[in-house]
């Protein structure tokens, strides 16, 4: 039983570190088919501006995260603007952006690297040290930290999307682009918007992952590719299907950490990953209409 | 192959030839054919990625058996390691094979993801490999090595024999040519495909998949054959990697080679025959002139590459071959010795007016 209970702890808070990443990318990518692999390395990003401002500027951690999750939007539009803005009519876009966010977040991790050296700092926002013991297995308060926080963004980013004129302008973008534009959307400024609010989410994934483990210059690599494998399960583009399989990725994860080894959690979702495409190549939740040229 | 470009092939290949006898510092060869062994894995995996039009980020994956069959079968059987070029070769198609299966019914960059992803997954299963192996008992008893060596990796396997044959003076000119060898093969194999009816069925595929397959041209016959024949020689560019440097490490799966390929791949322009070659020398110019220049360079090198690739995706997606095309037709109509029909500049025109 106490397995049980330790693979659907430790299960949940991947799956809900994925999923806040996930969502941000699949948004992205349901919004204007671009694929952002800089997504870790801003992840990366937003982790470290904690620190910047906690240790360098001497801010208390209440006013660090929240300019931290601004630097990361601030991030988010940068990046738009020296990549997608000028891709966005040339053709084969989703395979160039693809190599040019490759190119972009590489630069990134490697100037990281440069300033801040290659060993881990200690996130400063984290509970990890304090916890309570359920049936003997103990729960850090880190994790219902973490939790809570993916659970809150998510009902935030479902209610952004679902019920404000933004959110609907979104939506309709990702549905038809050219009709939205005859509309009146105007569609670039959804496109920064979006890339701006799935750094931010990309941010306090980073933030919540550094808190469990370490900060570290390229702990952006390994959690961008699971999101990716998640974002494929669910099938490219689907926001609510990303945040299913987000957890079904996340209790996989850790059932095979628990039940056979630390080091074949990995391996088994992705081999998991290949089998469901093979039986559905357009992922769980996809439709096939979901890979637009 | 163009006549044109035959007159190139040639001078470049007795250039490359003659390149070891001008009078040239020892690290400038080796350097030079570094270049030679990732430029056969850039000109493989352009037929793959450019040609094939399938985006595949598995080359390093497939290049990496190729370098661990060598270390293994040297190491565990004790083989020469000229004679595991061949299985190395075979293991990559082998791989390759698999891959190009699983991801045959995907489009675009599904297919990156799920190869970024295998490559990742070898990464992780090598670099976790900790348990200590009996093969290595058999060995050296006192040493605690696993099958793959981990993250330290695997060495004592065997070279290429230079050594004993030429003296470890003119060693570095043995593996030189060997690798120029395979470059040239590669080169070759490239050109070849890319004029033959593999090359044109998948020019067909791309600009009207519909009446190409109801002509009878089938993707997924003529996708597993690129998948195949690039895969070989990139596994025995692998292979002879590891044969040369007589180590291999996961660190080959890292994502500073990745960046090296592709800068080399998308600097050259993808999908054109003469792109990798073009590519891999540019790329391999200015990261010599940046170690150069820069003492502590080598940090900074990924950071100048990865803002290059990004530029030259973002501003040049036809890469320089692509443009240097462009200027060079232009040329030619302004000079009056052509008219306005080169294939190229046409086609890419065309294709842009369709899309948008």
């Amino acid at each position: 039983m106490n397995f049980f209970l330790q693979i659907i702890v430790s299960g949940l808070t991947l799956g809900a570190m994925y999923s806040l990443s996930a969502v941000g990318l699949s948004l992205v990518w349901g919004s204007f088919n671009m694929l952002n692999m800089a997504h870790g390395a801003i992840m990366t990003l937003g982790a470290y501006f904690v620190i910047i401002w906690f240790d360098s500027m001497g801010m208390t951690l209440w006013l660090a995260a929240p300019f931290a999750l601004i630097c990361a939007a601030i991030a988010g539009v940068i990046l738009y603007f020296i990549s997608a803005h000028w891709m966005l009519t040339k053709r084969a876009f989703d395979t160039n952006i693809m190599i040019a966010t490759i190119g972009i977040s590489i630069a990134l991790q490697t100037g990281l690297l440069k300033a801040f050296g290659g060993e881990p700092y200690a996130q400063p926002l984290s509970l990890r040290s304090y916890s309570f013991m359920v049936n003997d297995v103990p729960v850090s308060y880190q994790r219902l930290v973490i939790w809570a926080t993916a659970l809150i963004l998510m009902v935030g980013v479902g209610i952004f999307l679902s019920r404000t004129n933004f959110g609907r302008a979104v939506r309709a973008t990702a549905q038809n682009r050219d009709a939205a534009q005859l509309m009146g959307v105007r569609v670039r400024r959804v496109y920064v918007a979006v890339l701006a609010l799935a750094s931010v989410l990309a941010a306090v994934s980073g933030i919540m992952l550094s808190s469990m483990k370490e900060l570290m210059p390229l702990m952006g690599g390994e959690p961008l590719l699971k999101a990716f494998i998640v974002i494929i399960l669910a099938g490219l583009g689907n926001v609510t299907g990303a945040l299913y399989a987000a957890i079904l990725v996340g209790l996989l994860e850790a059932a095979v950490q628990v039940l056979v080894g630390a080091q074949y959690g990995f391996p088994a979702i992705l081999i998991f990953v290949i089998l469901v495409l093979i039986w559905k190549p357009a992922g769980l939740f996809g439709r096939r209409t979901v890979a637009r040229q | 192959m163009s006549r044109r470009d035959l007159i190139i092939l040639v001078v470049l290949i007795a250039f490359a030839i003659a390149f070891p006898y001008m009078g040239v510092p020892r690290y400038l060869l080796t350097s030079a054919l570094v270049m030679f062994c990732f430029a056969t894995v850039v000109t493989q995996w352009n037929l793959v990625f450019g040609v094939a039009g399938i985006f595949s980020l598995g080359q390093l994956a497939i290049f990496a058996i190729g370098a661990y069959t060598t270390a293994v079968m040297g190491r565990y059987l004790d083989m020469n390691v000229w004679y595991t070029f061949p299985i190395a070769g075979l293991a990559g198609v082998g791989l390759s094979l698999l891959v190009g299966l699983a991801t045959l019914r995907m489009k675009g960059v599904y297919v990156a993801l799920l190869t970024i992803a295998i490559a990742q997954m070898m990464f992780v299963l090598i670099q976790t490999d900790t348990a200590c192996s009996e093969l290595n008992r058999i060995i050296n008893p006192q040493t605690c090595i696993s099958f793959t060596g981990g993250s330290q990796g695997l060495g004592d396997f065997g070279s290429f024999g230079w050594r004993e044959v030429l003296g470890g003076r003119d060693a570095v000119r043995g593996d030189y040519y060997t690798m120029l060898g395979l470059l040239v093969v590669g080169v070759l194999v490239s050109f070849f495909i890319i004029n033959s009816r593999i090359g044109l069925g998948f020019k067909a595929l791309r600009d009207n998949p519909e009446l190409a397959a109801s002509r009878g041209i089938s993707q997924f016959k003529y996708q597993l054959i690129v998948f195949g024949v690039s895969a070989f020689l990139t596994a025995v560019a692998g292979s002879f990697y590891a044969a040369k440097f007589k180590a291999v490490g996961p660190g080959i799966l890292g994502f500073d080679l990745l960046l090296l390929l592709i800068a080399m791949l998308v600097v050259g322009g993808l999908g054109r025959a003469w792109g990798p070659l073009l590519g891999a020398l540019v790329i391999t110019i200015f990261r010599e002139g940046v170690d150069n220049i820069m003492t502590e360079g080598l940090q900074w090198r990924d950071v100048i590459f990865g803002g290059i690739v990004a530029a030259v995706m973002i501003f040049m997606p036809e890469g320089l071959t692509g443009t240097l095309d462009r200027l060079w037709n232009y040329i030619l109509i302004k000079l009056g010795f052509a008219k306005a029909r080169s294939s190229t500049v046409t086609a890419v025109a065309q294709d842009k007016k369709a899309n948008d």
